[in-house]
């Protein structure tokens, strides 16, 4: 639509490009390495494309049983995180927010580790927890949402700060919780921090259409996004249903961060600087930036999940800390930086 | 009157228990360009805003175009209505293209990328507003007067028959006023749109609208053209301040000037009397009176400059009606006036056979020895339209009186 647009379609093929290497580096590495050929040559094997490649079968299994689930699972989560971040800032009209903020991580944090403490932990071969992951995130967000609306209209700024009180007194509970727990506190634990070990392929069939079906929605409100940025009240004038954009984003963006934080745990900072990054290389129209979005979370995550794996092989770090111990001090460093371009421009 | 484009009916608002409107009306009828004036507070941008469908009135009706915009869809309801906010302040930013093309939205499917129409239409929006240089440019790299004129083509580009303006002309500086104003007449007067703008400067609302509604305490106080709106009556009652309401010689519209409040001054006991003409007094009656002086004017011909000054500030004053001759009753009236002042004053008017009698009766009170002060910085040959009876008066009374030539001498005297 923007004339002059051959700048940003070459930031979207780098962008997708990074996603494939990355992808294929993660299935790389590993105890047993699997090299990029092998790995195509299997997937199209698999795909009926091809003969299949002589590797050894201990190859394939692992291929398809371990790295390949796990890389597509992060693939799932981190667009889903993405995208969420991606609303919720348009939504508040808010660089900062995150999918957190209308309590969904709390919320599906305290949902999940109700059901570990009761010991319901291999429940439905352990998607319980994932259900009751992804219902303590809607109730929550619902919850937080009538409590900011006010006849047909919802004030964003009450959403904001009900969602954050939501979280702090779900933390309290939380903790309180935990006070009981004995030896599951190490699951639980690593279920607080986030992580993606041993999901197989179940995690992705479940959550998987949930967050196509969000991305989806996402791809249908993007003139709203637009119009939104301009202040509620102007993009009413200009024929947005307002009011009607303020819960679909919200439920799309719970449906998401619910969906993904059920089978990864609570991740923090992808959210936030996925649509913060982009927009610094694309700009803030939504047209442009949900596309880069969509392939830059699923390569952040993808390439988190890696150093999670290998940093300090046989043992895993959470992935949450991980995002965070490399996401946080360079959304720092960008922080710094626009601020000091802001007062040299000024 | 035919059918009026918008139409608000007994409109009743308020924020919480505070009611801001209290049961106004008003119409406007395509082709009209109405303006809104009002001291803040006086629920103007409230009555734009129920106009805009952002705030439902709590009671009273909304139509533009026949229909009630509350009862319809966001999206038909901006097909009807265009606003043009005080300004905006993206939290993201998008190019001036991006930002007019935002206006087609109420005729654009979810992904339309705009048909012929919605280009022609944005096209047409941003020449109007002279911002088409600027199409690929960041909204949040303009001037504050290119940002409102990106606004401005947003609203145009929306195609609507009512177009509502809350100040549409503040920060902008002279030349981006006129053409904002220009557009907005051409929207009227060629589309037939109906126009409805919040105006604080009276003499910008007084010269571009057909017609002004003014708003005092959320009720209408004033409703007509802008001579029957703007008088000093209504500024003084709404604004509560003095003003001079004059005739703009280049536009015929009425034209404020307002009056800059003086201290109040401790009365000095003394009482000066002015005569002066053609504008040529005002200066010194404001003077005198700022000094503490009983002021006292006369004889002039209403609706003079100095008669209107002497008005208003209330001053006791003797006049004749326009063009006529100063009269035997007038120079009765005058004449005690001029002989017990402690001070009399003749500025240099210009004297014709209409207002010489002045001179006459000065001459007369300067010979009974009352201390007079001429004001002479435009020769008595320049301004004697008698034939020489008024040089011959003025060299007498220059014998009796002081000759100063400047204001600051003047107010010397007073002391």
């Amino acid at each position: 639509m923007r004339p002059g647009g051959r700048r940003y379609r070459t930031v979207i093929a780098v962008l997708a490009a990074l996603l494939l290497t990355s992808v294929l580096i993660a299935i790389a590495a590993g105890s047993v390495q699997i090299s990029p050929g092998t790995t195509v040559r299997l997937v199209a094997w698999k795909l009926g494309l091809a003969e299949r490649p002589d590797v050894p079968v201990s190859t394939e299994v692992i291929l398809f049983q371990l790295r390949l689930p796990r890389v597509v699972l992060a693939v799932v989560v981190g667009l889903a995180l993405a995208i969420a971040g991606t609303l919720f800032q348009g939504l508040f009209r808010n660089p900062l927010a995150d999918p957190a903020i209308v309590g969904v991580s709390s919320g599906a944090a305290l949902g999940a580790i109700a059901v570990i403490i009761a010991g319901g932990g291999s429940l439905l071969g352990g998607l319980g927890v994932s259900l009751a992951a992804f219902v303590g995130g809607m109730v929550t967000a619902f919850f937080v949402y009538r409590i900011a609306r006010v006849g047909p209209a919802v004030n964003v700024a009450t959403l904001l700060l009900a969602g954050i009180a939501v979280a702090a007194v779900i933390s309290a509970v939380m903790s309180v919780v935990m006070s009981f727990a004995g030896e599951e506190i190490r699951s639980i634990y690593f279920w607080l921090l986030g992580g993606l070990s041993a999901r197989g392929w179940t995690a992705v069939e479940v959550v998987g259409p949930l967050i196509l079906l969000g991305t989806a929605g996402a791809v249908l409100l993007i003139r709203d996004l637009n119009l939104v940025s301009l202040g509620e009240e102007r993009a009413a004038q200009l024929g947005v249903d307002v009011d009607r954009f303020k819960w679909q984003a919200v439920a799309l963006g719970a449906l998401l961060a619910g969906a993904a934080v059920s089978v990864s745990g609570v991740i923090g900072f992808v959210g936030l600087m996925t649509p913060h990054v982009m927009r610094l290389i694309v700009g803030s129209d939504h047209r442009r930036l949900l596309p880069a979005v969509l392939l830059a979370g699923p390569t952040f995550l993808v390439l988190a999940d890696l150093v999670s794996r290998v940093a300090i092989a046989p043992q895993e770090l959470p992935l949450g800390a991980v995002t965070a111990l490399v996401g946080g001090p360079f959304f720092l460093f960008l922080l710094r930086r626009e601020r000091e371009r802001g007062s040299a421009r000024a | 009157m035919p059918e009026p484009i918008l139409s608000l009916q007994d409109i009743t608002c308020g924020y919480g228990a505070s009611t801001v409107l209290h049961g106004v009306s008003l119409q406007v009828a395509g082709g009209e360009v109405v303006g809104l004036v009002g001291p803040n507070g006086s629920g103007k941008t409230t009555l734009v805003r129920v106009a805009s469908r952002a705030l439902r009135p709590a009671g009273g009706t909304v139509r533009v175009g026949g229909l009630d915009t509350y009862a319809l869809p966001a999206r038909e309801a901006a097909r009807l209505v265009a606003v043009v906010p005080q300004d905006l302040a993206p939290a993201f930013s998008f190019s001036v293209l991006e930002m007019v093309l935002m206006g087609r939205t109420p005729y654009l499917s979810s992904f339309g990328r705009g048909g012929d129409e919605d280009w022609a239409r944005t096209r047409a929006a941003m020449v109007a507003t002279g911002v088409q240089h600027l199409a690929d440019r960041s909204v949040d790299e303009l001037s504050g007067g290119e940002r409102r004129r990106v606004v401005l083509a947003q609203a145009l580009a929306q195609d609507a028959p009512l177009m509502l303006l809350d100040e549409p002309t503040t920060h902008l500086d002279v030349r981006h006023v006129l053409d904002v104003l220009a557009i907005v007449r051409r929207l009227a007067e060629r589309e037939g749109a109906a126009v409805l703008a919040i105006h604080h400067d009276l003499n910008v609302a007084a010269a571009t609208c057909d017609r002004l509604v003014a708003l005092h305490r959320g009720e209408v106080v004033a409703t007509g053209s802008p001579e029957e709106v703007v008088t000093a009556d209504l500024l003084r009652g709404i604004y509560g301040v003095e003003a001079d309401v004059t005739t703009d010689v280049s536009t015929g519209r009425p034209s404020v000037r307002l009056a800059v409040p003086s201290e109040p001054v401790a009365p000095l006991g003394r009482r000066a009397h002015v005569v002066g003409g053609a504008g040529r007094g005002a200066r010194i009656i404001r003077m005198l009176a700022e000094a503490g002086y009983d002021v006292s004017v006369g004889v002039l011909h209403a609706s003079d400059t100095d008669a209107n000054a002497a008005e208003r500030l209330n001053l006791l004053r003797v006049s004749v009606p326009p063009f006529s001759h100063v009269d035997a009753e007038a120079e009765d009236a005058v004449r005690p006036l001029m002989r017990e002042a402690d001070l009399l004053v003749v500025c240099d008017a210009p004297f014709g056979p209409g207002n010489v009698a002045n001179l006459r009766l000065a001459l007369e009170a300067a010979e009974a020895g009352v201390t007079t002060l001429l004001l002479e910085q435009v020769p008595i040959g320049e301004r004697d339209f008698t034939g020489g009876e008024a040089t011959a008066l003025w060299s007498q009374l220059r014998r009796r009186a002081r000759s100063v030539g400047t204001y600051e001498e003047v107010a010397l005297e007073f002391r």
